[in-house]
């Protein structure tokens, strides 16, 4: 038997798939530029690897007052967008709401691959991710928000890559069962992300019930921008029938899902602004008149998107598919935002003037390094989709639609 | 097994840093600004003369609370930060992984990184050093000229700390967040 036969058994590949087939690509100007793109991206990232393996954390701009940076927002950036896009996904093949069946295959095979570009980023910002695989399984903190976030996940990837496989062998008893298990640890998981923040009792901005109930809400909005690029592309914006329609279901839950989120946002700021309490309301103020929130969370995020979503009630998709690429930087403002927002406020206890002088907010901007190994993951995501997407195919079939 | 604190007499500073180069001398603690396991805060006069506030231009000495429900431990995904049979709260480096949570989730600024073995260090009563050897007193108490510091077992009625905390009025830092820090002020 083969290496091609023994895989074919295990998960199906398509027959035209081989290493010439894998470099060849038809060369429009649109496609010549997402290569170079990803594979110039890819490259970026790779430079800031092998600078990090020299000097470690040296390279990173994290400080004492300020240990998460860059690295951390593009993580938590990739791992919303992989539950955003399980949680679509499972309306199709878990919730057998109609129309949603067709993206089973193309949208976990993305889930799976934007996990990994997260845990590729984190690899280089844990500082000993050996010792994590060992000791969160020898040692385990069960109190620890990040060892619920982290275990949780690698079950949910597990169930997912599972879930791809029996979709693709088109064994849909059991890639809903693993579609249900997927969806739920998934959702345990990216909430547990949240109260990652959400825990943190000495962080008052952050502190609280929101971001375990944000981190859902927005990991859908996520899953629907991403959706619209990847249909966007696949189809070249001309789209056949069913995956209009589907588009168009998928523009009128974006309208919804970003509605909820803007009134969310508005209710979380009058809480936080009221009363004044310190390490919160001025912190909350602050993000308030910052460029990070104003034009990009709001703005390109939340506003373009929801207005173009509402005005055409989700029919307008040439459009939605701009707006998400508008979307999807309001998003990694969200999480850029969302890890430095945290720090903000300066908790250097009684030390007035001995090392430096006590800054009003704390000061971080990434390095060249923690922005090229992040930015430059982007392109390791979208190397891994092309390579998935000549491999397996991601395709619906006659089959999905109806079950 | 003894249940440590720390009373400081803080008005009694006087800024001369001797138990900040104490403790990096006994400890090891590599130089660099934000390499410190404890510091020693300087709050300027403030106002315009001749209306200037003497009371603001105060010392405030202080590191690691040593909380009896410390964050950093809670938070800690391998139980790397962990509480010895002494109540201090220690750092097992062989088990940290630098996820840098526990640095986030102090409310005391009391974690820092320690350069030679990336791991995440903290004021630690001189577990490794003084007490190890046996001894029961820190580095940073002994040196100290005005006697700011005393450090010893809050269990046991007849120590020095238990009777100061007895008859002079102290208070902790940040008691709403439900820490118990084990180092007191006395005012």
């Amino acid at each position: 038997m083969s290496l091609r036969e023994k895989i074919n058994n295990i998960v199906p590949i398509r027959d035209d798939f081989s290493l010439k087939s894998l470099l060849s690509f038809e060369k429009t100007p649109l496609n010549v530029f997402m290569a170079i793109l990803s594979v110039g991206l890819f490259l970026w990232m790779s430079y800031g690897v092998g600078v990090y393996l020299n000097h470690g954390h040296h390279a990173y701009n994290v400080t004492r007052e300020h240990p998460w940076g860059l690295m951390i927002a593009m993580y938590v950036f990739f791992v919303v967008s992989s539950t955003g896009l399980c949680i679509i996904s499972s309306f199709g093949h878990v919730f057998k709401i109609p129309g949603f069946a067709i993206i089973g295959k193309r949208a976990i095979m993305g889930a799976i691959l934007t996990i990994l570009a997260g845990f590729a980023v984190i690899a280089f910002e844990i500082g000993h991710p050996v010792t994590m695989v060992i000791y969160n399984v020898v040692s385990p903190g069960l109190t620890s928000a990040i060892w619920w976030m982290g275990t949780l996940y690698g079950i949910y990837l597990t169930f997912i890559i599972l879930e791809f496989i029996f979709l693709a062998r088109n064994d849909h008893r059991w890639s809903r069962l693993f579609g249900i298990g997927g969806l739920v640890v998934g959702i345990a998981a990216h909430s547990n992300l949240g109260s990652v923040f959400g825990f943190l009792v000495a962080r008052p901005i952050a502190n609280g019930v929101f971001y375990p109930i944000y981190f859902i809400l927005s990991a859908m909005i996520t899953g629907l921008y991403l959706l619209f690029l990847i249909y966007g592309f696949r189809y070249k914006l001309k789209f056949p029938p069913e995956i209009q329609e589907f588009l168009y279901k998928i523009g009128k839950l974006l309208a919804l899902l970003l509605a909820i989120l803007i009134f969310f946002e508005g209710w979380r700021f009058l809480t936080a602004v009221y009363g004044g309490m310190p390490e919160r309301a001025d912190v909350a103020l602050h993000i308030l008149t910052s460029a990070p929130f104003l034009y990009g969370e709001l703005l390109l995020g939340m506003v373009i998107p929801f207005v173009i979503a509402f005005t055409s009630k989700g029919r307008a998709t040439v459009a939605l598919v701009f707006a998400s690429i508008t979307g999807m930087i309001g998003i990694f403002f969200m999480r850029y935002d969302l890890v430095n927002d945290s720090q903000l406020a300066p908790m250097m206890m009684l030390k007035k003037r001995e090392y430096q002088l006590e800054p009003h907010w704390v000061d971080y901007f990434p390095s060249s390094i923690e922005i090229a190994i992040s930015i430059g993951a982007i392109g390791l995501c979208i190397i891994l989709y092309y390579v998935a997407d000549k491999l397996f195919d991601l395709d619906y079939s006659q089959e999905d639609i109806h079950h | 097994m003894a249940n440590y604190g720390m009373a400081l007499d803080y008005k009694n500073c006087i800024n001369c840093s001797a138990c900040e180069t104490a403790c990096k001398e006994e400890n090891g603690i590599l130089m660099g600004a934000d390499k410190h396991r404890i510091w020693v805060g300087v709050g300027e006069i403030e106002g315009q003369y001749p209306l200037l506030d003497i009371t603001s231009n105060a010392f405030h000495p202080s590191q690691c609370q040593q909380c009896e429900n410390a964050p950093c431990e809670e938070v800690c995904p391998t139980h790397a930060t962990y509480y010895d049979d002494n109540g201090i709260v220690r750092v097992d480096p062989d088990k940290c992984i630098l996820c840098s949570y526990c640095m986030n989730a102090c409310p005391y600024d009391a974690r820092y990184v320690d350069d030679r073995t990336m791991t995440v260090d903290k004021c630690n009563f001189c577990s490794d050093t003084r007490l190890a050897r046996g001894e029961t007193t820190t580095a940073c108490q002994t040196t100290c000229p005005t006697k700011v510091r005393t450090f010893g077992d809050l269990d046991d009625p007849e120590s020095e700390i238990s009777i100061l905390l007895r008859t002079r009025e102290h208070y902790s830092l940040k008691t709403h967040l439900g820490t118990k820090p084990k180092l007191f002020y006395l005012t």
